[in-house]
């Protein structure tokens, strides 16, 4: 698929988002399309770890919180304009997953894992604990100045919704072309076999610490976004359990199609409202769900059509 | 930060026995889940991490052992041998699928089985915080070390640990067992070839790094509170000790161990907010100076 | 004729195991050669040494006058000495035409572009060039995992040479293969070395192989060079009929 060919398809998918929220006016339609929207930018954006340099970071949400809180602390100085603060926070979201980065690519499979998990608890306990300047348990006191800036409205919740969708399909649009560039194919390099890719001259380490940064910074976006909608951040947005969940999403979407994660956003959304609906266990079931994608289907929805349609392609008989 | 209050606490012996022995029930239960996670880490190849919700599982036997016999003795075998049992029995069913399999399944599987067992613990004894008490035998006078007080169930517990530090230790380095288990960490088909059944040497190993985990769940039951999802900050502290003394090494476990518990004890003293990011400029040290860990083989 | 590859009192040891003990060797412009001996007589760990993967105790690895040893794996892979492996190390979900079009992308330094897409049709050009001269034109379209295990370990090959090396270290190319793919694979190997026109030294187990297509062979035994020569002066070197027949020899004259 062509650059300009997706370029169209998004800007007619966000029309169409758009306008279904828009003409139906429920706020509880839009609500749940905002939800859909960050949560899938969030799950996007670990996918490029994940599924395109085969890192799985059980610390995403660490971006997640660290942008919604720097954002929301910037914005509550009441001394600069959101796109100002947006761009700050993910300015300093580079440095942090730079920096952070530097040390978790050190270590790889499981033990890059678990440190990701642990920088993140690292950044919970920072929020938790400063409660002089991040409000502890209760977040950021006091909610998050939303002014007018080049005629938008963000306390206008019909027109934070028109954006968010926006910036989520852009940012799913530069996600894609990230993938899909040379770089992007560098990234499945690794991901498919470093130590060849090391000895072809891909700079292994330095690609990994760029793909750290860059989910980074789409993670914090989905983060500033979810602090605008909430006009707040909370510890949890920072705790290890949204990790979990943002896994879950691309596990139950596909790890190996561009828009696997997206779907898993999706189908978890609806899947954890069902379960909280059918019963008051919701660990207990979606533990199990989660066994049965992993040991029985042993991988996601779109992973199982791409799989088929791979076994298809042409394989040759013996070399002539 | 009040590092008066610090070197306060470093000028008078009393305070620093008082920081010292609680910095080392701290280590010692870090410590034995630790040891869990590098054992079933160094033979198994996997890192287990649902393994704090074995620490939790293990805290939940022991309280209601305890309710029901009002003894401590039964309450830590409840919690070690219950917990080792469901261990054995998590291993041949779920984890032993997972063998060789990539990094994102082991994970999920484990993952998994931490969202069913604390919501499990939740459905059975309820979400409260629930506490054990002090159990009768241990409610004796603190002994007085050096002008510190010393709770006589800190020194148990400290006691406990470093016994089954030792044999931990013995079990592996002096038993016909511990061959194999040596054996079967750096090859297992070559031992499955010499006619030993490694699949019950792998259970038994993960068997054995749960019972550890439930027996410090058991000791943790008089001095902490126990709740769902208690295991999870065990479980990130016990990994840090593990980067930090290396992975698959048991006394580099034991080293770390301590070191955190220090840190934690004397940091309440004199860095309360930043115990954490002490920890972390630790863990970040030994990672950029030496990859594999302080007790590591390097190469890892 | 200055040498390409010159190595010169090489030493590595693991603990107490000397693996590579003092080895010296040169290997001339454009010249196919072929490392023999028994198994664990150091001959990976020698290729080792020479791509970087392991840092040698001792001596030098000279590429056209340019001390190499002990830089980083990637330098050299960008100096010019390129490698296949024993088991063939290939990009599993990768289609054939898109690994080495990557590869060629990582040989021009092009893999960092993050505003251009994957493939740059110059790259995919050059990639169907070495397909073709590796004879894999007909796999185009295949998913690496679904080759056969000769194609696979041609893959490997080809992969090695969208760098255009200098030096071409091939590590067992006919390790599990029958003997009809053995010498297909042996036919195709000799035809990319005359067509490229690189140093090709590769580690063989198959002397019918060695003998026929090496021009010059070196014998290692127990980490250390027992014979170097043509074919004609190895088959008649003393030290190998006795390293190789020795006992046997005597047996069957006693």
């Amino acid at each position: 698929m062509t650059a300009r060919l997706e370029l169209i398809l998004g800007a007619v998918f966000a029309a169409v988002l758009i306008a279904i929220g828009l003409s139906l006016g429920d706020k509880a339609v839009i609500d749940v399309l905002m939800r859909l929207s960050i949560f899938s930018l969030l799950a996007l954006s670990l996918n490029i770890l994940v599924g395109y340099t085969g890192l799985v970071s059980f610390g995403h949400a660490m971006f997640f919180g660290f942008g919604a809180y720097v954002f929301g602390l910037l914005m509550q100085t009441n001394a600069i304009s959101i796109p100002a603060a947006a761009a700050v926070t993910l300015l300093a979201t580079c440095v942090w997953g730079a920096v952070s980065g530097a040390l978790c690519i050190r270590l790889t499979e499981i033990y890059f894992s678990f440190l990701t998990l642990a920088f993140q608890m690292l950044l919970y306990s920072v929020i938790a604990g400063w409660v002089s300047l991040t409000g502890g348990d209760q977040g950021l006191m006091g909610g998050i100045p939303r002014p007018p800036f080049l005629g938008i409205d963000l306390a206008q919740p019909r027109q934070l919704f028109v954006l968010t969708v926006i910036v989520s399909v852009l940012s799913a649009l530069a996600i894609r072309q990230i993938v899909q560039s040379p770089f992007g194919y560098a990234l499945r390099m690794i991901r498919d076999n470093a130590e060849r890719a090391r000895f072809l001259g891909v700079p292994v380490q330095r690609y990994k610490l760029q793909a750290f940064v860059l989910s980074g910074i789409f993670g914090s976006l989905a983060g500033i976004l979810m602090s605008l909608y909430v006009s707040g951040a909370y510890p949890n947005f920072a705790f290890w359990t949204l990790s979990g969940d943002a896994i879950i999403m691309i596990v139950l979407g596909g790890i190996t199609v561009f828009l696997g994660p997206v779907l898993g956003a999706v189908l978890f959304q609806f899947l954890n409202d069902y379960i909280n609906r059918i019963t008051e266990h919701h660990g207990m079931v979606m533990g199990v769900v989660l066994l049965v994608i992993v040991l029985g289907l042993r991988k996601g929805v779109l992973d199982v059509l791409d799989e088929w349609r791979q076994s298809r392609k042409p394989r040759p008989e013996a070399a002539p | 930060m009040n590092f008066d209050a610090l070197i306060d606490c470093f000028s008078a012996s009393a305070c620093v026995v008082t920081q010292i022995s609680s910095g080392l029930i701290i280590g010692m239960l870090i410590f034995m889940v630790a040891s869990g996670v590098t054992l079933i880490f160094g033979v198994l190849g996997v890192v287990n991490f649902a393994h704090g919700a074995l620490y939790m599982l293990g805290a939940y036997f022991a309280l209601t052992a305890y309710w029901v016999t009002d003894s401590f003795t039964v309450a830590v075998l409840a919690g070690a041998i219950g917990t080792g049992l469901f261990g054995v029995v998590f291993e041949r069913l779920f984890i032993s699928r997972v063998y060789g399999a990539d990094v994102l399944s082991q994970l999920l599987v484990c993952y998994a089985f931490v969202l069913i067992l604390d919501d499990a613990v939740k459905a059975i004894w309820g979400g409260d915080f629930l506490s054990m008490g002090m159990p009768e035998a241990f409610a004796l006078p603190p002994l007085m070390i050096a002008g510190g007080f010393v709770p006589p169930f800190y020194a148990f517990l400290t006691a406990f640990a470093v016994a089954s530090a030792i044999a931990l230790a013995a079990l592996l380095g002096l038993t016909r067992f511990g061959k194999i288990v040596r054996a079967a960490a750096v090859n297992r088909q070559m031992v499955g070839v010499l006619g030993i059944n490694t699949s019950l040497v792998y259970a038994l190993i993960f068997g054995l790094g749960a019972a550890l985990a439930g027996a410090a769940g058991a000791l943790a039951a008089p001095v902490r509170s126990a709740t769902p999802g208690m295991g999870f900050d065990i479980l990130i502290e016990s990994f840090i000790v593990t980067v930090i003394g290396g992975m698959g090494s048991i006394a580099g476990a034991f080293v770390g161990a301590i070191l955190i518990g220090m840190i934690r004890a004397f940091g309440t003293v004199g860095f309360p907010l930043a115990t954490e990011g002490v920890t972390f400029a630790m863990m970040a040290v030994v990672l950029l100076v030496k990859p594999a860990g302080l007790f590591g083989k390097a190469g890892r | 004729m200055t040498a390409r590859l010159t190595i010169d009192g090489l030493i590595r040891r693991f603990g107490g195991v000397v693996a590579t003990d003092n080895v010296s060797m040169d290997f001339a412009p454009g010249s196919l050669s072929a490392i023999i001996g028994p198994n664990g007589a150091g001959k990976t760990t020698f290729f080792n040494l020479i791509t970087g993967k392991l840092k040698p105790d001792a001596g030098t690895i000279k590429l056209d006058g340019v001390d190499i040893g002990g830089r980083p794996e990637a330098d050299i892979v960008r100096m010019g000495i390129g490698r296949a492996f024993q088991v063939a190390s290939i990009f599993p979900r990768f289609t054939v035409e898109e690994s080495l079009t990557a590869a060629v992308l990582s040989h021009r330094r092009q893999t960092g572009s993050m505003f251009q897409r994957f493939p740059l049709p110059a790259a995919t050009a050059r990639a169907k060039e070495i397909m073709d001269l590796a004879g894999l034109s007909h796999a185009a379209a295949t998913p690496s995992r679904f080759l056969s295990h000769g194609d696979q370990k041609l893959l490997d090959i080809a992969l090695a040479l969208a760098l255009e090396p200098k030096v071409l270290l091939l590590d067992e190319p006919t390790a599990g293969m029958g003997p009809d793919e053995r010498w297909k694979m042996i036919e195709r190997v000799q035809l990319l070395w005359r067509q490229v026109g690189m140093t090709l030294v590769f580690i063989e187990h198959d002397m019918d192989i060695v003998f026929k297509i090496a021009q010059s062979i070196r014998v290692l035994r127990y980490g250390s060079v027992l014979a170097e020569g043509t074919a004609e002066e190895i088959r008649t070197n003393q030290a190998v009929i006795d390293a190789y027949l020795g006992t046997s020899l005597e047996e069957a004259l006693a």
